[in-house]
């Protein structure tokens, strides 16, 4: 896929970086998303990309703001409701989006394969990249399946923090899929024979 | 000479080594205040530290609490600005950390200071605060505000004038004065804010009417009539609120002159009284000049200065006007020459971005009510460079930290 032989090394983000033992290691270019800032994140520049409508990338970034000042409202409310457990509420929206990403992770996957003239839904394991692709996907669609008077960044918000805490319809679609990859175990096999 | 030279060199260097050491401890503090503060900031209100003062009255602030933040009491709050008086978003932000907090700032101080020395037996003097867009023109009027209805100003405050001239609720020809409009609802709202921000005072002053009002055949309000009636007649019957907003200003302006109350005037987006563009119409569809607007008469008349004992704080502003008029937050760019004739001779106040010292109070205080965080080392660089210590701008960046 790349534009770049193997041996290139990925671009560092860090400001002063000591490349004097590798420096006959050739380093790809870097993107034009990528910066050192305080607004950068690696996932939060992957969740803006699914968001991105029609090349809108500003308006995408904007939604994202908006849903992490969303979470941080909710979240500073709690805090100052909760009283004694304090330790246990998160403010950084970020975190929270790490959260509730890693909770939505599928392990397992369904695929159908032909065996013998009949399909069969067989149980495939998923790769580490498509299980974060499929959370970030669920976060999303569950996001926009809406009321028309409800603004995206909103009920994101709220996808966010249900999954961070392990609750929530992603969480349950998660649950559910693996339910049924439980149950078709019996067709594992099919997957090398 | 050469050691002269030397001398020099070494003052140098123990200089040097004194900054670095003072902004080592700065960071430090920084560190320990961020990781400490939160726990007892949110139990006690009354917290006095490097970023807050414990002075809750503006009219004692100084040249000292520059840069820190006061709280204003709830209650004090929702009497001046529950008709609007803050930003939407600030409104929010005061939500979130359940405190109403504002800075003290030179211009207010600046502001302060002028009123405090003027002397109200001379014609009003007329404050425009000016400045570029997000720069805290409206709270430092709501800072002067709070001071006014602590020393027993009656305010005569609108919020946010063009919202009359951009997005009236109604229009409708009015009934006394030939070829003009009405605004109905909008001055019914504007009374409202009137009575709920001095109604106290009111009580206290027991203010009259000098004459009979008429308003219709079988309405009229009698001479000696307290003012709370004539507010409450125009609130009651939507149809005069016009008329009655301007007898009230005409009254207001007399009594003040007479010496029996002071009256603090505070119109923010003032500009907008002068400038040609709104978007009502007539009933043939031609665009109506504020001039032309009942409403606009009584404060441009309130804004003169043939009264005395009163102030008057205006601000101009850019976003007053309509596209294409945008070019400069100067007043006499803004106002325009009728405007600017209008007022003259006024003191023009002027509200600048953060200083540093008030930036990094700011930085403090969202670190304090847990708004930013990611702290990594120098964000407050970065976020210094981004927002060029723009107010609006700096909380727009931290919005999504």
């Amino acid at each position: 896929m790349s534009m770049y032989p193997s041996h290139f090394a990925e671009p560092s983000l860090k400001k002063e970086t000591n490349r004097s033992s590798a420096s006959h290691i050739p380093v790809k270019a870097a993107t034009n998303d990528l910066s050192d800032s305080i607004f950068y994140g690696e996932l939060k520049n992957k969740l803006i990309k699914y968001i991105t409508k029609k090349g809108n990338k500003s308006l995408a970034r904007e939604l994202l703001t908006e849903t992490f000042e969303t979470i941080k409202r909710t979240q500073i409310e709690r805090l100052i409701l909760a009283g004694t457990e304090k330790e246990n509420i998160i403010i950084d929206s970020e975190q929270l989006l790490k959260n509730a990403i890693e909770n939505a992770r599928p392990l397992l996957q369904l695929s159908a394969i032909k065996r013998g003239g009949v399909k069969y839904q067989v149980p495939v394991p998923v790769t580490e990249k498509k299980s974060y692709f499929l959370a970030m996907k669920w976060l999303l669609d569950a996001a926009r399946e809406k009321d028309r008077k409800v603004h995206l960044p909103e009920k994101l918000a709220w996808e966010i923090l249900d999954a961070a805490c392990g609750q929530g319809r992603v969480i349950k679609k998660k649950n559910d899929l693996h339910r049924q990859c439980e149950s078709n175990r019996a067709y594992a096999h099919y997957r090398w024979s | 000479m050469f050691r002269k030279q030397f001398g020099n060199l070494s003052r140098v260097s123990t200089h040097l080594s004194r900054n670095v050491l003072a902004a080592r401890v700065a960071s430090r503090e920084a560190e320990m205040s961020t990781n400490a503060a939160p726990a007892e900031a949110a139990t006690a209100p009354p917290v006095v530290n490097e970023f807050r003062t414990g002075v809750g009255n503006p009219g004692e602030h100084s040249e000292v609490q520059i840069g820190k933040f006061y709280t204003i009491p709830m209650q004090e709050k929702k009497q001046i600005f529950s008709g609007g008086g803050l930003p939407k978003q600030y409104e929010q932000q005061i939500k979130t950390f359940t405190e109403a907090c504002l800075m003290v700032r030179s211009p207010a101080l600046e502001l302060l200071n002028y009123i405090k020395r003027a002397d109200l037996s001379k014609p009003v003097v007329r404050y425009v605060l000016y400045g570029d867009n997000g720069v805290g023109k409206t709270l430092s009027m709501a800072h002067v505000l709070h001071y006014g209805m602590l020393n027993d100003f009656l305010l005569v405050h609108v919020p946010w004038a063009p919202n009359w001239m951009k997005r009236p609720k109604e229009s409708a020809n009015s009934a006394s004065q030939e070829g003009f409009i009405d605004l109905p609802f909008d001055a019914a709202a504007w009374l409202v804010h009137f009575k709920t921000q001095n109604s106290k005072l009111l009580e206290r002053l027991q203010l009259k009417t000098s004459k009979e009002y008429v308003w219709s055949k079988r309405e009229s309000t009698p001479a000696g009539s307290s003012l709370i009636e004539l507010v409450e007649h125009g609130i009651a019957r939507i149809k005069y609120a016009s008329e009655t907003t301007a007898a009230l200003i005409s009254e207001l302006k007399q009594l003040a002159t007479a010496g029996q109350c002071k009256i603090m005037v505070a119109i923010d987006g003032y500009n907008a009284f002068f400038h040609p563009i709104t978007r009502i119409f007539s009933d043939n569809k031609q665009r109506v000049s504020p001039d032309r607007i009942t409403l606009t008469q009584p404060f441009l008349d309130i804004t003169n200065y043939d009264w005395t004992n009163g102030v008057c704080i205006l601000s101009v502003d850019k976003i007053a006007m309509t596209e294409g008029y945008m070019e400069s937050y100067l007043p006499r760019y803004l106002l325009g020459k009728e405007g600017f004739e209008h007022l003259d001779p006024f003191v023009p106040v002027h509200v600048g971005n953060y200083t540093e010292k008030e930036f990094t109070s700011y930085i403090k205080y969202y670190l304090d009510r847990h708004w930013i965080s990611k702290t990594q080392p120098g964000f407050e660089e970065q976020l210094k460079f981004m927002s060029n210590m723009n107010p609006y701008t700096l909380m727009q960046l931290v919005r999504g930290l």
